[in-house]
């Protein structure tokens, strides 16, 4: 029993964002861009042995699935590079789980999106996007907190 | 422990220097390989299935509680629903000698002026897995593949056979469609009951535009019917495409108000490719 809840423990990173990018609905988790919140905290807030290849995975289905090239690919190597070159702040140490600097990942992204087709509507849909993961931030990495303790 | 500090420090460094040196590889490559992106797209073969396989095994107890909710929620809707399908069916009953009178018309009609049109051999149903709409791009997934005989340039209709787009990229067991309103389509339309032929541009938007008639002359109007034309040998004549809404504007099937689909295998398939 305590072997399978270790298992469960070091899966439960692969498991929910597998889970959140598979569940995708239009307009609830589109391409199931969920997925994006695990991707950025198992990988930079609290960093998981063999996980990064997995997000980078993870990151161009995403990109797949919705037709953006490598948008959020480029973006996570992108943040990864300058993640791992620079001294000046700890992401893993940060307030609230760096969710600022979560917010100027996805916000970047979205602006891309933006920017590239620019419509009212394309506007409103990324800007109800951008509210959607930033609020949802939280309460998925508390489940994730829970699920490591 | 010094040792250990360095070695891990120095791992940091190495796997940040292979993410930094990726990004200009993606951004040749995305200027290089445009349009097919043949190694994205092979790439995604491979990867996809694997992902959904193990997503259908991980979500199968979410799924299932959805699938049960579904269910409760059709039983209780399925008598209001069969009175409505009585309803239709009626109204289907009596047009249908109409229609009968009309096709055999058109049979004859077709026969003296000796049009010659392609005709499916084969249709496959498939469902629509994911669309981009949300991102407002205009290209969805379907759930067959070369598995089940499908390959690029096949054509997507709906239920009702309306034209739905063409299938652009195929792998084992999932193609990607290009809709009509996605910016890179581009095809030959007719006007139906006329000669006059156009052709039909998608601009990302929910109505694609249509332009370039035959005819100089000719001024578009709003609910004129919209064909498919042969003339430019990318699909077959003859599929409706839609409603003109104003001299300009085509109201197209869009990704998002289905959820099934027919993929049209033709006879001469090798021939309007």
């Amino acid at each position: 029993m305590y072997k399978l809840s270790l298992f469960f423990k070091q899966a439960f990173p692969f498991i929910i964002t597998l889970i959140l990018w598979y569940l995708a609905i239009p307009f609830w988790n589109p391409a199931g861009i969920l997925a994006l919140i695990p991707i950025f905290y198992y990988t930079f807030v609290k960093p998981t042995k063999f996980y990064s290849f997995f997000a980078l995975i993870f990151c161009f289905l995403i990109d797949y699935r919705c037709n953006l090239l490598l948008l959020w690919t480029f973006l996570f190597c992108l943040f990864y590079a300058i993640n791992g070159f620079q001294k000046y702040f700890d992401v893993s140490r940060m307030d609230n789980d760096a969710i600022h600097i979560f917010m100027l990942y996805i916000g970047i992204g979205l602006l891309v999106l933006t920017m590239g087709g620019f419509t009212f509507m394309n506007l409103v849909n990324n800007l109800w996007l951008f509210s959607w993961l930033a609020i949802l931030y939280t309460p998925i990495n508390a489940v994730n907190k829970w699920i490591e303790k | 422990m010094n040792n250990d500090k360095l070695s891990s420090k120095l791992a940091r460094i190495i796997k940040s220097a292979m993410a930094a040196a990726v990004l200009p590889i993606f951004i040749i490559y995305i200027m290089v390989a445009k349009p097919d992106y043949t190694i994205m797209n092979g790439l995604a073969h491979i990867v996809l299935p694997v992902a959904n396989f193990a997503g259908q095994i991980v979500t199968w107890p979410i799924r299932a509680v959805g699938n049960g909710v579904k269910w409760v929620r059709e039983t209780a809707t399925i008598r209001s629903e069969n009175e409505q399908l009585k309803r239709q069916l009626n109204e289907i009953m009596t047009n249908k000698y109409d229609c009968e009178v009309a096709i055999s018309e058109n049979k004859k009609l077709e026969h003296e002026l000796n049009i010659i049109k392609a005709s499916p051999f084969n249709s496959i149903v498939a469902d629509i897995q994911f669309d981009d709409s949300a991102f407002y791009h205009t290209t969805f997934l379907i759930n067959r593949g070369k598995k089940d005989g499908l390959s690029s340039g096949m054509v997507v209709v709906s239920f009702d056979n309306r034209l739905v787009g063409t299938i652009i990229d195929c792998g084992s067991q999932f193609c990607r469609v290009r809709a009509l309103n996605d910016a890179n389509t581009n095809i030959a339309v007719r006007i139906s009951g006329t000669d006059i032929s156009g052709f039909l541009q998608g601009n990302g938007k929910t109505k694609s535009s249509i332009g370039f008639f035959s005819d100089t002359q000719f001024v578009a109007r709003r609910g004129l019917k919209v064909i498919s034309s042969n003339i430019s040998g990318i699909l077959p004549a003859g599929i409706y495409i839609g409603e003109m809404t104003d001299e300009k504007h085509v109201d197209i099937l869009k990704p998002n108000q289905i959820s099934r689909v027919m993929v049209l295998q033709y006879n001469n398939q090798g021939s309007y490719k």
